[in-house]
């Protein structure tokens, strides 16, 4: 089961209103390569892991993920709070406006709401963590682009930050990927 | 360090969120090495700490989880800063 505390992993604090720059974090929300899709994943392909330090990484990293995503829509929380219809247009995101306002929706940076399809559960313990490898990698090249044009440091120290975990969570399925493989040997 | 007194609100909150940080760092690590005994000790240690820091943050401050909300008058569920805002 889950327990909600009352804080994100490190503190966001944003003091820039950017409604565009709030456009493009929102895909690491729901986006292809975004923290629902993550969280989901683990916590979905957990269920057919066979060995128990299969099911605890998958459990703890997904529930990390649940809690980055927090982080994100936070972010684009912050970044947009007491914007307007006519500061989103100015920012050229009016479209966004129109349809969700000030609200956090489930979307990639390109508008297309978050789909199921982004991810797999295979029952197949080497399938499913290779999979779960090649989503941290894309993750972190997700963050690189959005370093590469944010020039907020509140943002940015954020956002590095999160970056570097998907670098530790690939390290770590990399290891169980290796106990996994020794087991069948 | 549980933090001092003097410690504003967003300064023991540092201190949770990297003592929690810490600890949910060596929980991955551990995870895949079960048997590292080093790991294992400084486990030990970042979670006595990381509990005095979330207690003091609740004494100081509010609740960080709903089960150790005060039920005296008013639901102190409600009080502090929620993800979304902005500690001052």
């Amino acid at each position: 089961m889950f327990i909600f505390t009352k804080m994100t992993q490190i503190p966001v604090k944003i003091n820039n209103k950017n409604p565009r720059l709030a456009s493009y974090i929102l895909s690491q929300y729901g986006g292809p390569d975004g923290e629902l899709g993550a969280s989901l994943r683990y916590l979905s392909q957990r269920f057919a892991q066979t060995e128990k330090c299969g099911i605890a990484l998958l459990t703890d990293i997904g529930t990390e993920e649940l809690g980055h995503l927090e982080m994100i829509g936070s972010i684009v929380t912050q970044l947009t709070k007491g914007e307007g219809a006519k500061s989103f247009d100015k920012y050229g995101v009016g479209d966004y406006y129109i349809d969700h306002a000030n609200g956090v929706y489930p979307a990639s940076a390109s508008g297309v709401p978050f789909s199921a399809a982004y991810l797999q559960s295979k029952a197949d313990p080497i399938a499913d963590i290779m999979e779960d490898m090649a989503a941290e990698q894309k993750a972190r090249a997700t963050y690189d682009n959005i370093l590469r044009i944010s020039d907020d440091p509140d943002v940015t120290n954020i956002i590095r930050y999160l970056r570097e975990r998907e670098i530790v969570h690939f390290q770590r399925f990399g290891e169980l990927l290796d106990r996994l493989q020794s087991k069948i040997k | 360090m549980a933090g001092n007194m003097n410690m504003t609100q967003s300064q023991l909150m540092k201190k949770v969120s990297e003592a929690l940080f810490y600890l949910t760092d060596l929980n991955l690590y551990l995870d895949t090495h079960p048997d590292d005994t080093k790991a294992l000790r400084m486990f030990e240690e970042a979670s006595e700490n990381a509990k005095a820091c979330f207690d003091a943050f609740g004494k100081r401050c509010y609740p960080l989880v709903a089960a150790s909300a005060d039920c005296g008058d008013n639901w102190e569920w409600l009080v502090g800063v929620w993800p979304s805002q902005k500690m001052a």
